[in-house]
């Protein structure tokens, strides 16, 4: 009788595990979608989570069933990868460039299986990369984000609103790779165009995680008379705005809006929406219009924006930032996306 | 003075008990987040067992937890807390990936061999040097072993990023050069068995390595040596066995399990060495000695059934839903109750003979 009721048990899961999920389809197929996250995990409150938001609304506005794998090492993305693929998961996203060759080893072995990595192409052993027909390249145009948040840097020292009497604003950016760099020459483009006078600094934590080398530059920084602190370095970000808080000075956040870090320090963020990039392509699947290759996400399609502002920011700048997303969705500014100011 | 009823908590009860008691304090954790913990413990043994594949992946992660663990273990005999096969096995990898790569065009029988040694040695002196700091300064082990797992994750980084060993990859992360083909552990699961199956040679080292424990110290001189040292430092000596001698030996020892662990996941698994790389390993296998008791048959199921919780909570995430961060909570459970065996003891010496009970 007892292993009767664990056959049934196991069955039952079986069932809960595999079948289930599908009556869920409102209309359509059901597609079934796997994300993997980075060693962050999805209590990273920036990219990660922003993925698994993009997920749980796949989930629950197009009947998508998903499923997620935290990753806790380097070294498990492949295996993590595999398991979705070998279950025969329509789509397999894999956040962050830090996996650009996982996927690649893993898409090759699944050609009938769909892939998509957040900021980054597949790459092979080598380190080139190699684009595959199963693989969608997700990445942002981060310059523009960086543009809009540098608009309001730029007038608040340009107008000297609240704390900002300097005229100084900064800048600093975890390692300086492709996606960090976008989000520092957009900033500093607008902040050079809106305004000339200012001076700009701009630093590097050489590092992702570790809180006390952000805020020793932050330190550094807001010693040469720095008050707007814009950071794009994830955890060692966060001691770059902490240094802003104990200075008393503004930082702005990046990726997620990240208010809430440090309230009254934090006047706004540059949104890098990972959530919607996720939901497309699940959406892309889903009616048959999946990409593989680049698929870029900008002001456009409503892949990036700024967070929530500050209420120390008045009334022209919140027009002034409006504008400057209006006149990107146009075309009649490109923001540049080189780094003019590196030290 | 002995308490005859110690003797029943020398067997597999105290461990087996452990796990129970662990996996109840996991099922409330599920049950407070408005999970089933029926659905959660069958998604878990599904997901390390549940296939070919799966079993193939649990053992992966089986060798390095249980070579790890036999490193705490043989240390724990001579009465020395190793806290450091986490640096050892790092330094075990170091070696191997510089070894594997710098002669990467030389034959597999020589090269194999050589990168194997280098990992095992590099790793065995690494730990000889927290065990010489103890015979000759007394520096507590504890201490020692821990900075230097500190120390080897900063000097690793710095090889791989502006050091010697650094160069060009696709990980997004500071890597070392891959290691030549000859110095690779082939896989030993065919294709058409368990398609993409990773289980290396590894896994006949490992065994090996088991064995070499067993022997090691219950059937050489050296062995009943480390056991006297472990069992009262004092009456060894006076029994004429140096133990300092023995501290630094024994380290060497330890370091050197830990420094094959790293060995493998390099040779078997990823053929370089990276940033951040077999993460957690060292400390999972001092869990993995105490669930074990430092047996070598218990050291193998323990570290296979850290991997099967590893493998399987991956897998319970992705089919049930359930964080696997539960697994973390049961591993720390185990570890828990396990620090708990001298009030167990205490309970059953007051109960008169729970060896007849238990039978």
């Amino acid at each position: 009788m007892k292993r009767l009721l664990a056959v049934a048990v196991i069955l039952f899961t079986v069932f809960a595990a595999t079948g289930c999920g599908a009556l869920g389809g409102l209309g359509g197929p059901s597609v079934k979608v796997g994300l993997v996250t980075d060693v962050g995990g999805l209590n990273d409150k920036s990219f990660n989570a922003l993925a698994n938001t993009g997920r749980l609304d796949a989930q629950s506005q197009l009947g998508a069933t998903t499923s997620v794998i935290e990753s806790k090492k380097q070294e498990d993305y492949v295996p993590n990868l595999t398991t979705f693929a070998q279950q025969n998961y329509d789509l397999v996203i894999g956040v962050g460039f830090l996996m650009t060759n996982s996927v690649w080893k893993v898409a090759k072995q699944f050609p009938n299986v769909k892939f998509a990595i957040i900021d980054g192409a597949p790459a092979n052993d080598k380190g080139d990369t190699e684009n595959l027909p199963n693989v969608a390249n997700l990445f942002f145009k981060e310059a523009e984000p960086g543009y809009l948040v540098g608009v309001i840097a730029g007038l608040m020292a340009k107008n000297k609103v609240g704390k900002a009497t300097h005229n100084t604003v900064c800048s600093m950016g975890g390692i300086p790779i492709p996606p960090v760099d976008h989000y520092i020459a957009g900033y500093q483009d607008a902040v050079k165009t809106v305004n000339p006078s200012a001076t700009i600094l701009n630093g590097y934590s050489n590092d992702f995680v570790d809180q006390a080398k952000g805020k020793e530059v932050g330190l550094n920084h807001i010693s040469k008379n720095c008050d707007i602190l814009f950071q794009v370095a994830g955890g060692s970000g966060l001691g770059y705005m902490a240094a802003a808080k104990e200075k008393g000075v503004y930082a702005i956040g990046v990726d997620a809006d990240q208010k809430d870090a440090f309230p009254g320090t934090v006047i706004t963020s540059a949104l890098k929406r990972v959530n919607k990039a996720v939901f497309d392509t699940v959406k892309a699947v889903k009616d048959g219009k999946y990409k593989s290759g680049d698929n870029f996400f900008s002001a456009l399609n409503d892949g990036i924006g700024y967070g929530t502002l500050d209420p120390v920011i008045p009334a022209d700048i919140k027009s002034a930032v409006e504008q400057a997303l209006s006149d990107i969705k146009s075309g009649k500014i490109t923001p540049k996306d080189t780094v003019q100011v590196k030290g | 003075m002995r308490q005859p009823t110690a003797q029943w908590a020398q067997g597999p009860a105290v461990p087996v008990i452990s796990v129970l008691v662990a996996l109840v304090i996991g099922a409330i954790f599920v049950l407070i987040s408005g999970h089933n913990p029926i659905q959660a413990y069958a998604a878990l043994i599904l997901g390390a067992f549940g296939s070919p594949y799966d079993m193939s992946e649990t053992l992966v992660i089986a060798v390095p937890l249980t070579l790890a663990g036999l490193s705490v273990a043989v240390a724990f005999r001579t009465g020395l807390f190793n806290i450091g096969a986490q640096g050892q096995l790092l330094v075990g990898a170091l070696a191997a990936g510089w070894t594997g790569s710098q002669f990467a065009d030389w034959p597999g029988f020589v090269l194999l061999p050589l990168t194997l040694i280098s990992g095992v040695v590099a790793g065995g002196l690494y730990g000889a040097i927290a065990g010489w700091l103890k015979a000759v300064r007394g520096v507590n082990e504890v201490i020692t072993t821990i900075m230097q797992n500190y120390i080897v994750v900063f000097v690793m980084h710095w090889l791989l990023q502006d050091g010697p060993m650094s160069a060009p990859n696709a990980l997004g992360t500071p890597a070392s050069s891959p290691i030549g083909a000859g110095a690779v552990l082939p896989i030993i699961v065919p294709d058409s068995i368990v398609h993409l199956s990773r289980l290396h040679a590894g896994l006949l080292l490992a065994i090996l390595a088991v064995v070499v424990f067993w022997f090691l110290l219950w059937r050489t001189s050296l062995g009943y040596e480390l056991r006297a040292v472990g069992l009262g430092a004092r009456a060894a000596a006076q029994a004429g066995i140096d133990p300092r001698k023995r501290m630094v030996l024994v380290m060497f020892i330890a370091g050197g399990f830990a420094g094959l662990a790293g060995m493998i996941q390099v040779s078997g698994l990823f053929h370089r060495v990276f940033d951040g790389f077999s993460a957690g390993f060292g400390f999972d296998a001092i869990a993995v000695a105490l669930l074990g008791k430092n047996s070598p048959i218990g050291i193998t199921l323990a570290g296979i059934l850290f991997a099967a919780f590893a493998r399987g909570g991956t897998l319970m995430q992705a089919n049930a839903s359930i964080s696997s961060h539960l697994v973390e909570v049961v591993e720390a459970a185990v570890l828990f109750v396990i620090a708990a065996e001298t009030i167990v003891r205490a309970i059953a010496s007051r109960r008169g003979t729970p060896a007849e009970a238990l039978a």
